[in-house]
């Protein structure tokens, strides 16, 4: 079909518009999914790292199992259980929140590795030598370890939140109003899957294309520093 | 709870023989797309560490269009938007496009990788290789492919875990794997909580094994260094 080619980029340019404004709209739904579900990560991450640092044994191993598990399965299935599933059970939560809290605790088991990894990094000697000097632990802490730490600890924390804003489109089956679910509904409306299917890829490139520039970027500030 | 597991003992011989068989649909998506993302990535890689520019600039495009999009707008790109064309060739059953999908995304991941494999190893080492009197091949095999290979074993260990981990969304432009078959029993059960949890066990043993072996490379990497 020779003659589609032309004819594709003037219905694409003629709906383009309408695409955009839809989908522009869906954009704030993704990013306020991955905001609450990195926040979500954040928070449930710490705890989880704290857990594996401690030194109660059976502390440890809660820590361990909630790492392999959530580690070793799809975070699909993860969202699936939180939102049908419980639902089965009698515990019906919204497509938003469930998303939230499905993505956030699939990337707790991530961060809590990465705030593990920086705080093991800093040597205990860079400890000791600022209590020696006469620091108290909370400056020490301040000034000595944090600042490290967070540096260490800022790339691979950026590299998630780049992943967790690819994860949700996985919102979408849960019916989260986000990109992806807007754009199957347009499909749906128009059936014009190649031209919407394009522009959602543009808009995720527009938002992922900048956040790994600036990993790449934290990387270099890293190894320069180190 | 008790109920909770008893359906499970009902049901066991229906749904755990449906669920392995799909496993293997599972299993066998990802080690297609595996083999085709380790060709991508191959090629990616050598056109990254290239004299040509061009060559560079359109692997550097590549891996950011292909790493900077969520796999499952790939998928819906090659299934439904490339199905929607009309064109005959360009139509790819489910399975299909997943494979293609998921190894077109993987060639970016590998590709990186690989890349980073062939640019740890010091170029005193081909030097040094080529001066003992080897020939380029045989430095080639014998020097910097040993130590290239044993530096990005664990990473594309990684790699092969997300592989097997994104083969659920698959499920999503129906094709024939574990997710899916767990939906379609969900569905016709009315016990999507049994189900999934099953699913996610079921992936967590394909997973496991795997995750501990990237864990033994990673040592065994860092100790022999």
């Amino acid at each position: 079909m020779p003659a589609a080619a032309p004819n594709f980029w003037v219905v694409f340019w003629a709906k383009l518009p309408y695409f955009l404004s839809v989908l522009l709209g869906a954009a704030g739904t993704t990013i306020k999914v991955m905001l609450g579900a990195l926040a979500v990560a954040l928070t449930l991450g710490l705890i989880v790292a704290l857990l594996k640092l401690a030194r109660l044994v059976p502390l440890r191993w809660i820590a361990n199992v909630y790492i392999e598990v959530m580690r070793g399965t799809p975070a699909l299935t993860q969202l699936f259980i939180i939102y049908f599933g419980l639902s089965d059970l009698g515990i019906d939560i919204p497509p938003v929140p469930a998303a939230i809290i499905g993505l956030g605790m699939n990337g707790a088991a991530y961060v809590a590795e990465i705030y593990r990894a920086g705080i093991l990094a800093i040597h205990e000697g860079q400890v000791e030598a600022a209590l020696s000097l006469g620091m108290t632990p909370i400056n020490a802490m301040r000034f000595i370890i944090l600042p490290q730490a967070i540096r260490l600890m800022l790339p691979p924390l950026c590299n998630y939140a780049v992943s967790l804003l690819k994860d949700t489109s996985l919102a979408s089956v849960v019916a989260a109003p986000e990109i992806m679910f807007f754009a199957r509904q347009l499909v749906t409306e128009t059936l014009l899957s190649m031209d919407i299917y394009l522009v959602v890829a543009v808009l995720y490139l527009c938002m992922s294309i900048p956040m790994s520039r600036l990993v790449a970027y934290l990387e270099r500030a890293r190894r320069a520093w180190q | 709870m008790i109920e909770f597991l008893d359906v499970y003992r009902q049901h066991f011989g229906e749904w755990v023989p449906e669920l392995l068989v799909a496993c293997i649909g599972t299993l066998q998506l990802m080690a297609l797309s595996f083999m085709l993302a380790a060709i991508i990535g191959l090629a990616i890689a050598l056109m990254r560490v290239s004299r040509s520019r061009l060559l560079q600039a359109i692997a550097v495009v590549y891996v950011e269009v292909m790493r900077g999009m969520p796999a499952l707008v790939i998928l819906f790109l090659i299934y439904f938007g490339l199905g929607g064309l009309g064109i005959e060739w360009l139509k790819f059953t489910s399975y299909q496009a997943a494979v293609l999908g998921l190894g077109l995304q993987g060639g970016a991941v590998l590709g990186e990788v690989f890349r980073s494999g062939i640019e740890a190893l010091h170029s005193g080492q081909m030097e040094a290789a080529l001066s003992l009197g080897m020939a380029p091949a045989t430095a080639m095999r014998w020097i910097i492919l040993p130590q290239a290979g044993r530096i990005v074993l664990p990473p594309v260990a990684n790699y092969a875990i997300g592989l097997l981990k994104d083969t659920a969304i698959c499920a999503i432009i129906a094709a024939p794997e574990l997710m899916l078959r767990a939906k379609d029993i969900a569905s016709s059960s009315f016990r999507p909580m049994h189900l999934f949890v099953l699913a996610a066990i079921l992936y967590f043993i394909m997973s496991y094994p795997l995750s501990i072996m990237a864990r033994r490379l990673e040592a065994r990497l860092a100790r022999d260094r």
